[in-house]
């Protein structure tokens, strides 16, 4: 009975160990803190088209559809990147809505690059001020969102995407 | 008649003076604010610098809205709230008072009752 009571603080000094053992190795990076959005509900959006302004894109407009949203510019070199992928995103699951938000951009430069570039997204918004970018949560280009049909953050993920991500973290929510 | 007049060019220009004084009062009152306030707040992407002290692009931003929210009137508890919610509690330098943190904080002194009681324990056993 003795022993039982000595091993006990060792057992959850192990515990502990294990624990922060898993965290450690889990790859995480701790200067990329995970989104406070994550499970929560998509942030109250309105946002213009970039080709037409009269043409408006709000929360509800997203509601029982699985969105992808992502935020670029065209002064942003990481977006360039994983620009091509979205393309691919976008042949593979057609049910996917892609939902580009142009941040602090000039139109002019915007529809340039998505002119020589391509456009893979079924609406671009503008966020010209970068407010719709703050109720995201977003702090550096380029940020991606993956939105399920309940309205809610199930994925996110800053910086540009690659082959792997979509593969491992982004297709398996699909 | 005259000096009518000039008196009340006088309160024009004291009630002008007392108005102004009071907008340039306020304004380095709340830039005094936004101060104290973006000093606790960390820049996501710098290295360790917070929002006062940093020119990024992103703490622009903060600066603004936390600019914009304390002259809308917003407390600054609210602020911290309304960033925290979207940038998670990583954007303060001073943690939460929450359960989370008050279970982590206190933690090592919970271990270290557990361990004195077990140390007793085992030294009143020993004595028998």
């Amino acid at each position: 009975m003795s022993r039982i009571f000595i091993l006990t603080p060792l057992i959850v000094l192990l515990i502990i160990c294990i624990f922060s053992l898993t965290y450690l190795l889990s790859g995480k990076d701790p200067n990329k803190p995970p989104s406070a959005l994550l499970n929560k509900d998509v942030p109250i959006f309105e946002s213009s088209s970039l080709y037409n302004l009269k043409d408006v894109i709000k929360t509800k407009d997203i509601k029982n559809k699985k969105t992808l949203i992502n935020f670029f510019a065209s002064w942003c070199s990481p977006c360039k990147i994983e620009h091509p992928l979205f393309f691919e995103i976008r042949k593979k699951h057609p049910e996917l809505y892609l939902l580009g938000f142009n941040h602090k951009d000039p139109t002019a430069d915007a529809k340039k690059y998505l002119e020589n570039d391509g456009n893979p997204y079924h609406f671009v918004g503008v966020d010209s001020d970068g407010l719709i970018a703050l109720e995201f949560g977003v702090f550096g280009l380029p940020e991606t969102y993956l939105i399920n049909e309940d309205g809610k953050i199930i994925f996110k993920f800053m910086g540009p995407i690659t082959k792997d991500i979509l593969k491992n973290e982004i297709e398996p929510l699909l | 008649m005259k000096s009518n007049h000039f008196f009340k060019i006088l309160n024009i220009g004291i009630l002008s003076f007392i108005f102004f004084a009071f907008t340039i009062f306020a304004n380095e009152n709340i830039d005094e604010r936004v101060k104290n306030l973006t000093l606790e707040l960390r820049c996501m992407t710098c290295q360790n610098q917070s929002i006062y002290d940093s020119d990024a692009e992103f703490s622009n931003d903060i600066k603004k809205i936390v600019k914009q929210k304390l002259q809308e009137g917003e407390s600054e508890r609210n602020i911290k709230k309304f960033l925290v919610e979207r940038y998670g509690e990583y954007i303060l330098f001073r943690p939460l008072m929450n359960y989370n943190n008050i279970f982590l904080w206190s933690f090592p002194f919970i271990l270290l009752i557990i361990g004195l009681f077990f140390v007793l324990i085992k030294s009143k056993g020993n004595k028998v």
